[in-house]
């Protein structure tokens, strides 16, 4: 009775009670046994890809879908789990997990020697740089799909960077991802998607204590025979919260006022220290 | 143990930021710098966003210099009109550095004129106050009589003004230039210019060494709170949190330092000091010199 099939012929159940009801609907459900088949491809039209099973054949969710940056933070994991509707392994599905942060303006520079020290040479501009990126799947994520499946949905930092918007040179676009993966904002394939009973799936998303707070996108992706046929998307906030949030919004809001704060509570402990060490 | 700093959006070891604060506050203390010279590349060392490391550096250094400015005060080292003094023309001149940082700005390279301005003051600053001072120091080892202040034609100037504590009677002009020109090099180089202040007023102004140290946390300590107020209202990049753990050590330090400053003799004091600016200003010249580890880096976007 859960089959999408059925749910045009639950319509004709709710009609007034008849005698031959019991009848009609071991005749709906019969037919729409024979009938699924025909019937489930359009209705799952609307979705990433067709599939020839009823039921998702994906079920994505995230642990968290508010990540609280407290005085305590140091980074954390995010959960990404789920379940497929066939086996995951070397032979069958694949998944594959990015997440990624806010697009942002970043601007790499070199340094260039001039007259025997070193001096802030050409620089290139990026536009629209993911601020957080990261990459898992079951397997590597090359031996899945082919380029340009992967250049279409980001998947890996050297085909995310040759696609941005920015100039053409390769060395600029190296440095920008070895300078964000040293930053620990980007990483891509450093630890696999853990499967259990052949269908259930989890994965981490590491995100670092320096992490910018907003909002953030969760692809999940379920790749079967080189192709992606079923995608969802989740998305979580980093958001401070506690003294951390009220510290940030009276700076932002109030500078005036914070900056008055600030000064007399410097002021404050200095004065605080002398007058406890004065004893000592 | 971790914290994280809500402005600069970071987590850091809290026990690494006091050691900091002990170490810089003791330097305070000790020499009557705000130590800001020190403390702002040591936070970017550590990995706080450089704003954020040069304005939160410069609250911290507000409640340092207050802590050794209560110390030296009970002690009787600060000469609260020469203090006046150099504050006005300092401020005067922190305003006009502004201006001239604008004007780098627009030039290019701000980077690399900070830097050569810093290798160029520190280095000049450090060697002087090291020649000197060891030669006060050998002279004093001979028995020698040591000699007060020369005569010179800073002593011709009109507007005497007569600053008791430190045994001066001199023009109201040399100070307000060393001021103006302080508070110009502060605000290009983001620095509170304690360790630039306390060479000049020995130097120039002939002020001896123990008033000089009160003096100068008088000034650092109003410099570096009009700073921290311009940074609250400008870019937002002032840290309490991150402040407020370097003070816990600071304070404490700045208390030894200010203990311990009243023991050694003034040459003393100063040819450390002067050995500390010079370190920094090595140290500095290496970083231009030496080929770095990436030859890229990110650059903000605006």
């Amino acid at each position: 009775m859960t089959s999408p099939g059925l749910v045009p012929g639950g319509r004709h159940g709710r009609r007034p009670p008849v005698p031959w009801r019991p009848v009609l609907r071991l005749l709906l459900v019969l037919s729409a046994v024979l009938l699924l088949p025909w019937l489930a491809p359009p209705a799952r039209a609307q979705r990433d890809d067709a599939a020839p099973q009823p039921g998702p054949a994906l079920a994505a969710e995230l642990a968290q879908p508010r990540i609280a940056v407290d005085t305590a933070f140091t980074g954390t994991d995010l959960l990404v789990f789920g379940a497929t509707d066939r086996l995951i392994g070397p032979t069958g599905d694949n998944v594959v997990v990015l997440g990624l942060g806010a697009a942002r303006d970043v601007l790499v520079r070199r340094r260039v020697k001039r007259l025997g020290i070193w001096v802030n040479g050409p620089s290139a501009r990026f536009r629209e740089v993911p601020s957080y990126y990261a990459l898992v799947s079951t397997a590597p994520v090359a031996g899945l799909l082919d380029e340009p499946a992967r250049r279409e949905r980001r998947l890996g930092l050297e085909l995310l960077t040759a696609r941005l918007p920015g100039p053409r040179d390769p060395e600029f676009r190296r440095a920008l991802i070895e300078l964000k993966q040293g930053s620990e904002g980007w990483n891509e394939e450093e630890s696999r998607v853990e499967v259990s009973g052949g269908r259930l799936f989890h994965a981490r998303l590491p995100l670092p204590s320096t992490i910018a707070t907003g909002d953030y996108m969760v692809q999940v992706m379920l790749v079967r025979a080189g192709r992606i046929i079923a995608r969802q998307e989740l998305s979580f906030r980093v958001d401070r919260v506690g003294a951390t949030a009220r510290i940030a919004s009276v700076s932002r809001d109030h500078p005036l006022l914070y900056g008055l704060a600030c000064i007399a509570l410097a002021a404050l402990a200095g004065w605080f220290g002398s007058v406890v060490f004065r004893r000592g | 143990m971790s914290v994280y700093l809500p402005i600069a959006e970071m987590s850091v070891d809290a026990l690494l930021l006091l050691g900091i604060g002990l170490g810089v506050g003791w330097l305070s203390g000790l020499f009557g710098v705000g130590g800001g010279f020190l403390l702002t590349p040591l936070l970017i060392l550590i990995g706080i966003p450089a704003p954020v490391a040069v304005a939160s550096g410069a609250n911290q250094t507000l409640g340092a210099s207050v802590s050794g400015l209560i110390a030296q005060w009970r002690r009787g080292n600060v000469d609260p009109r020469m203090g006046v003094v150099l504050l006005v023309a300092g401020l005067a001149g922190s305003f006009a550095g502004t201006q001239l940082f604008v004007l780098l700005r627009r030039l290019g390279q701000v980077d690399l004129a900070v830097s050569l301005f810093y290798v160029v003051v520190l280095g000049t600053v450090g060697a002087l106050m090291v020649r000197e001072s060891l030669r006060a120091i050998l002279r004093r080892r001979r028995l020698a009589p040591a000699r007060t202040h020369q005569h010179s034609w800073l002593h011709g100037l009109p507007f005497k003004m007569r600053f008791r504590r430190s045994r001066l009677y001199i023009s109201v002009i040399p100070p307000a230039l060393v001021g103006f020109g302080i508070g110009i090099l502060s605000a290009v180089m983001g620095v509170g210019g304690g360790f630039m202040l306390v060479p000049a007023m020995i130097y120039v102004l002939g002020m001896p060494t123990t008033t000089t140290i009160g003096t100068s946390l008088f000034q650092v300590t109003f410099v570096s709170a009009n700073v921290t107020l311009l940074q609250a209202l400008q870019t937002g990049s002032v840290d309490i949190v991150l402040t407020l753990l370097l003070l816990a050590g600071g304070v404490a330090g700045a208390q030894f330092g200010a203990a311990m400053g009243t023991r050694l003799r003034g040459e003393e004091t100063r040819a450390l000091l002067g050995l500390l600016v010079l370190s920094v200003a090595l140290r500095l010249l290496w970083d231009l010199l030496e080929t770095p580890g990436s030859l890229y880096f990110l650059g903000t976007a605006t």
